[in-house]
């Protein structure tokens, strides 16, 4: 014991713990200490020092060590060679071929083409630094509007997350004891209408303002087949994972190792040397190692969160709230909707859900809707000011647009991804239909 | 002011001895990562085409799943890229930012010391007890042995940048050694931008890309 209240009041430890972990993130302690230092405390309160540290010393090698989470490293790879294999090119130029005719066609074509390169990668601010590369150019050589070109491509991005193989969704499926292969595929559909989302509203605005995205001329039926063999790895990648998933015929592990294999057979025959597939492992090797740390850290907390009775408080308090759990959901969202604003999206679900989750799911809501819902949210604050850390890499890589400039760019995708969250909140069945397919 | 510079060179040595083994230690995790890719792909094969899968896979996978997870932390360290919330410490300078870097290192090296000392009893009740896994009864030693190994290369670390940190503090004025610079939004996206295009096949150089060129 360290302050003497112990068992006495266990709540009282988790409520102290809770606000000592706030004031550590907030003055800058990484994550993953902040987690397991007031983990360690409060379980040394709750059970002793040697309780506690024998529960503390087992933790990262035992969490760490689970099967369901050696699919991470395998996505994670699987993101790293695509940039490398010069796929955004090819996607870029085919998904232009067939939807360029169409009003704002640069800007929708960008829009599936980062939904594409979104399949073969989980991470959102590196898709939106490629396209921000190969696709602004071109829109603003047919004189698009500098902020609309930026604003696609920054929101662009935040399409990863959702589409499998999606990093983020796997971190939330290990946190809330819910199937992977379920979240994923629970993912696609989201992010589809997402994507379709984002080119309607497009298609809306070009037709309003014309001159802001004006029309290229439409290609002949035989190129736009002639495109599609330089993207048919993307469509591969998609097709093992989602079949193996649906059919059984591989773990998501074994079907992300199928996956980065053929990534990493077309960057070699793209000719992409050792030095490539070397720091394509060393970054995967980082970010794993960035992750593993972030999961053990806060689970040393959960630990004691789960002494603490902190977590079923709190679901106690929320059902005991006299008002329809919908605009309970919506105040939960909102609240991720702040704190997104000054946090990176994993360390928030990671730092929130063990607290946040019994809480839904008592309130009725399905375990996998409210995993991609609060996925897509986190993603919403990757485009919004302060951090908004996509339109900070669009302005970091074409400099020639300003920052306040991207930062308009994005309204419009914002309304967009508002309209999104509404869609889901509304039919749920969007998120849910695909792994109810699966267990039928 | 001599007696500084000495400082500052020794712990520039030490910053310049740990920084191999760290490479090292990730690159090791890298390879784990690879293998693990050829060791799926091989599992699908052996049991699809030859209807034999291969025996104890979950267990192997289970058991390097600590390479992966930890010998990459400090590495990850060295380069900042450990997650913690910048609004705060982004704005800070001098010896105010200095502070916060040695208070948030010090709880690094509490938590990580304790994560030694603990995981080390872990690994060595495995050892003596000869624990092994369920299926092919493989050792789990190493594996947890991997732990303490990997954690006391990042606590080396963290005391490197506290020595740094420690060393700024008294002196804002001094050349960083040993430490991280904090990045705010704009130097991040800087960072993400060059890991993106960092590889040697620039898109421009693949066929067919680039269309209208």
């Amino acid at each position: 014991m360290i302050l003497g209240i112990g068992f006495a009041n266990p709540l009282l430890v988790g409520i102290i713990a809770l606000t000592l972990l706030l004031v550590l993130v907030i003055f800058g302690v990484r994550v993953v200490f902040a987690a397991a230092v007031v983990g360690l405390l409060g379980l040394i309160e709750l059970l002793g020092w040697s309780g506690a540290a024998g529960i503390v010393g087992t933790v990262p090698h035992s969490k760490s060590s689970t099967y369901a989470l050696s699919v991470l490293p395998m996505f994670i790879f699987i993101g790293f060679l695509a940039f490398h294999a010069g796929m955004t090119g090819q996607l870029f130029t085919a998904a232009r071929k067939w939807l360029g005719w169409l009003p704002g066609g640069l800007a929708v074509a960008t829009v599936f083409a980062t939904a594409g390169f979104a399949a073969v990668s989980g991470a959102s601010t590196a898709t939106s630094a490629v396209f921000a590369r190969v696709a602004i150019p071109e829109m603003l050589r047919y004189g698009y509007d500098k902020k609309l070109a930026a604003g696609v491509v920054a929101a662009g991005g935040t399409l990863a997350t959702l589409i499998p193989p999606s990093a983020i969704i796997v971190i939330y499926a290990i946190i809330v004891e819910e199937s992977v292969g379920r979240l994923l595929l629970a993912g696609f559909l989201p992010g589809l209408v997402s994507a379709l989302i984002y080119a309607a509203i497009i298609v809306f605005w070009a037709m309003l303002r014309p001159e802001q995205a004006p029309a290229v001329e439409p290609s002949t039926w035989k190129e736009r087949f002639a495109s599609l063999p330089g993207v048919s790895p993307v469509f591969l990648v998609v097709l093992i994972i989602i079949t193996a998933i649906y059919g059984g015929w591989a773990t998501p592990t074994e079907a992300g190792a199928l996956g980065a294999a053929v990534v990493f057979v077309l960057a070699l025959l793209r000719g992409a040397g050792l030095k490539t597939i070397k720091s394509s492992l060393m970054e995967s090797a980082k970010l794993t190692a960035m992750i593993f740390a972030l999961i053990w850290g806060v689970l040393i907390f959960v630990r004691f969160l789960g002494f603490s009775g902190v977590p079923e408080a709190f679901t106690a308090w929320v059902v005991g709230l006299d008002m329809p759990p919908m605009v309970i959901m919506i105040c939960i969202l909102l609240a991720y909707a702040i704190l997104g604003m000054f946090m990176d999206a994993i360390g928030m679900l990671l730092l929130t859900l063990p607290v946040v989750y019994p809480a839904v799911i008592a309130l009725g809501f399905d375990s996998i809707w409210f995993g991609i819902i609060v996925v897509k949210m986190a993603e919403v604050c990757l485009i919004t000011p302060p951090i908004g850390l996509n339109c900070f890499v669009v302005n970091a890589v074409q400099p020639s647009i300003s920052l306040p400039q991207v930062f308009r760019g994005i309204a419009l995708f914002f309304i967009a991804d508002v309209l999104t969250i509404i869609a889901l909140l509304a039919f749920p069945e969007i998120v849910t239909i695909l792994p109810d397919l699966l267990s039928n | 002011m001599i007696k500084s510079q000495e400082n500052a060179g020794c712990l520039g040595a030490a910053d310049r001895l740990l920084a191999p083994v760290e490479d090292a230690a990730n690159l090791l995790a890298a390879c784990a990562i690879f293998l693990l890719m050829v060791l799926g792909v091989a599992q699908i094969v052996s049991r699809t085409v030859f209807n034999a899968p291969i025996e104890g896979y979950i267990d192997l996978v289970e058991l390097s799943m600590a390479g992966m997870a930890f010998l990459g932390a400090a590495y990850c360290q060295r380069i900042g890229a450990h997650i913690r919330m910048e609004l705060l410490v982004g704005r800070l300078h001098g010896r105010g930012l200095w502070a916060a870097e040695i208070f948030g290192t010090v709880v690094g090296l509490v938590i990580i010391g304790v994560l030694i000392w603990y995981g080390g009893e872990h690994f060595w009740r495995s050892y003596t007890l000869g624990d092994s896994t369920i299926d092919a009864e493989l050792p789990v030693w190493p594996s947890k042995l991997l732990v303490p190994v990997a954690f006391s290369i990042w606590f080396l670390r963290l005391s490197v940048q506290l020595l740094g940190s420690m060393r700024m503090f008294l002196d804002p004025q001094r050349d960083p050694v040993g430490v991280i610079f904090v990045k705010g939004a704009a130097e991040q996206a800087e960072d993400e931008m060059h890991d993106a295009m960092g590889g040697d096949i620039a898109e421009d150089k693949a066929p067919q890309s680039g269309d209208g060129k």
